[in-house]
């Protein structure tokens, strides 16, 4: 019953700040839930493939993102008092901010860990309010515009999943509680008719691409990250990202043990592509930064999903890179929240001469930059490969060729625009003596990259073998 | 019986499309959650009282009472009567649901399996189909709300059609949650009335780079 007892603590947390205006109250509830949170990831990992609260199990990829978002929300809280102190003076919404990031966190655990297809359909509505208060906390009408379309897709979105868990069920349904859960599905896919294994697919994947950055619903996510505050783009562009992955993987589990494993393998890599040539293009007519970061996630999640595409082969690749880009997009979001301190906006065109005016973290930027565009010796770099040459193996040289040919564009339009911030003319309208600086900031970013290349490189024997793991229970 | 009250309830999504006053759109809304719990009452032969519980929550008390109580408000705060702004015209978008329910009934008789009722999945496809394109076609954004309804309605029939029965937590969950989403949702619309001064899509153009 720990989930249980998890999910308890969290709530009493999150309703303890949610109107409260004392500062180290609220601080005190967010380092509580923090070690609350990474006492649930050691719990899971000690009783690895046991199920707990009814509808839960700890298997290897939900203690290896959970593990992740643990690791995630300690940099999160900390730029979070930087984002409070600077954006928010009215005390109270400061607690509900807070409260707001503990729910968004609570329900992505409970993706990560659920056995079964409704509690996963429901956490990930949780997380659509959740985020949908958060991108609206600064309540200008931009943030009322991003948060209303962001509602209202996730929604639309949330009712079309719906509708295949409807489909899934048609043979399955006995209504007892393991009827619907991912090990019963597993179990009896060869018994779910083709066509409404198909239909449910189609549904299930379209109505979660909102959660995952990639097509068709995308567009939603990217004004929300264009508008959210830097420390939710930093829970958005990652943890949540990845609890669109684990419905999506737990969906593919299904399906990739009947007849229709090479059809959803298509659809998959249709999505894939689709999605990596879409942010291409669209990468180039944007303004802002955490659009162009935004776009960037998009590119990330459509190669995790090309890496899904080809099963076994690409899985090993798409969780490293899943991992690896969480630890890269936390640190590059946090450290826009310091370029939009500095410059007083976040456009790129109010950017300029940041590496002579703010030098230490004009070159931490650049390391983020080489780490998420995986420039070698970036750890992504290491992913990319192992996607890449998964492709060759597998026949698909053609499209491997193509995402080589636009991971090259991307780089070059990322580049481009970082290069005005590096190296550009400082604006006219730069206030120096409004400028924020604080020199203890950028840490949190050092350590996030230093982290990519070392779980690269040296990755530790027992997250190899929760991966490996991950890899050997697909069908 | 039943088929009586499957195409009255098919006759329900014609009426939107007939309609351009708000607020019948509203009470179609409360007559569909009305005939869903006449629906799913009579097709439930063993039932037990939970399940009974459940039903009478999600049809009768939030689909036909508070949902629609709850719009009627915002309709009201908003002075929202008639709606002036579609893609499609009226008399077009008649033809359209039609064809949609003509087009579902034959695609539903086309699927052959057991363990479907094709009378409901007839229904339900069109009902899921005609709240999609219900929300495409309007620019209102409190209609895209009215969609959404639509659509969650042919849900419910299609977890008929299916026999789809979840355990009665999860079941909750599910209601909550729908409850929460669109009441969120309402108030999302309630703001951007007052903070663009309409509710047209058209307004809701700011963040394109």
């Amino acid at each position: 019953m720990a989930l249980l007892f998890f999910f308890i603590i969290s709530t009493l947390l999150a309703l303890s700040v949610f109107s409260n205006k004392n500062r180290s109250i609220n601080f005190s509830a967010a380092s509580i839930y923090s070690l609350l949170h990474i006492s649930l990831s050691i719990y899971a990992y000690i009783n690895l493939n046991d199920l707990d609260s009814v509808y839960y199990k700890f298997d290897s990829l939900g203690i290896i993102l959970n593990g992740l978002l643990s690791i995630i929300l300690i940099p999160v809280f900390w730029h979070i008092r930087y984002f409070l102190d600077r954006y928010i003076p009215d005390r109270k919404m400061k607690g509900r901010f807070i409260s707001l990031i503990i729910i968004l966190s609570t329900a992505l655990s409970s993706i990560y860990f659920a056995d079964n297809i409704v509690i996963v359909w429901v956490s990930l509505e949780i997380t659509t309010v959740a985020v949908t208060f958060l991108i609206y906390h600064e309540r200008y009408p931009d943030a009322l515009e991003a948060a209303w379309k962001f509602l209202f897709i996730s929604s639309f979105g949330i009712v079309l999943a719906f509708i295949g868990i409807l489909l899934l069920s048609v043979k399955v349904s006995n209504a007892q509680d393991s009827s619907l859960s991912y090990t019963h599905l597993q179990a009896v896919s060869h018994l779910i008719d083709p066509l409404f294994m198909k239909a449910a697919f189609l549904l299930l994947v379209t109505g979660y691409s909102i959660k995952m950055n990639i097509f068709p619903l995308y567009p939603a996510t990217v004004d929300a990250k264009t508008i959210a505050p830097f420390p939710v783009n930093a829970l958005t562009s990652t943890a949540v990202l990845n609890g669109g992955f684990v419905a999506i993987f737990r969906l593919y589990s299904i399906i990739s043990g009947t007849e229709s494993a090479v059809w959803a393998n298509r659809v998959l890599l249709i999505i894939g592509m689709t999605s990596l040539v879409i942010m291409s293009v669209q990468l180039f007519k944007v303004k802002r930064f955490s659009r162009m970061f935004a776009y960037s996630s998009m590119e990330h999640m459509a190669l995790v999903i090309i890496a899904l595409s080809l099963g076994k082969p690409g899985l090993y690749a798409a969780i490293l890179h899943i991992m690896l880009h969480s630890l890269a997009k936390t640190g590059i979001f946090l450290h826009y929240g310091q370029i939009r301190a500095y410059y007083l906006s976040g456009w790129i065109h109010d950017s300029g001469d940041y590496m002579k005016q703010n030098g230490f973290s004009a070159l931490v930027y650049l390391l983020g930059l080489m780490t998420a565009t995986a420039v070698p010796p970036s750890g992504l770099f290491v992913s990319e490969y192992l996607i890449l040459r998964a492709l060759f193996s597998e026949g698909y040289s053609y499209i491997a060729i193509a995402i080589i040919v636009l991971l090259s564009v991307v780089m070059y339009v990322i580049f481009k625009y970082s290069m005005q911030l590096l190296y550009g003319k400082l604006p006219d309208n730069f206030q120096k003596d409004k400028a924020i600086i604080n020199k203890y900031e950028p840490v949190s970013q050092i350590i996030l990259f230093g982290l990519v290349f070392y779980l690269a490189y040296f990755t530790p024997g027992f997250i190899k073998e929760l991966m490996n793991s991950v890899v050997q229970n697909l069908n | 019986m039943m088929i009586v009250l499957l195409i009255i309830f098919a006759c329900t999504l014609i009426y939107f499309f007939l309609s351009e006053r708000v607020e019948k759109h509203i009470n179609l809304l409360a007559v569909q959650g009305t005939l869903l719990f006449i629906i799913a009452f009579i097709n439930l032969i063993e039932i037990n009282v939970l399940g009974l519980i459940l039903i009478l929550l999600e049809t009768l008390i939030v689909k036909a009472i508070i949902i629609p109580r709850f719009l009627n408000r915002i309709r009201r705060t908003n002075n929202l009567n008639r709606l002036v702004e579609n893609y499609i015209p009226f008399f077009y978008s008649v033809l359209i649901i039609t064809a949609i329910i003509i087009a579902s009934f034959f695609t539903a008789y086309s699927i052959r399996n057991h363990f479907v009722d094709v009378k409901f999945l007839a229904i339900a496809l069109s009902t899921i189909l005609g709240g999609i394109y219900f929300t495409i076609v309007h620019k209102n954004i409190f209609n895209h709300i009215v969609g959404i309804m639509i659509v969650e309605n042919g849900a419910f029939l299609l977890s008929l059609a299916v026999g789809g029965e979840f355990p009665f937590l999860v079941s909750m969950a599910v209601l909550i949650d729908i409850l929460i989403a669109v009441l969120i949702i309402g108030i999302f619309i309630d703001k951007i009335g007052s903070a663009f001064g309409n509710m047209s899509t058209s307004s809701l153009n700011k963040l394109k780079d």
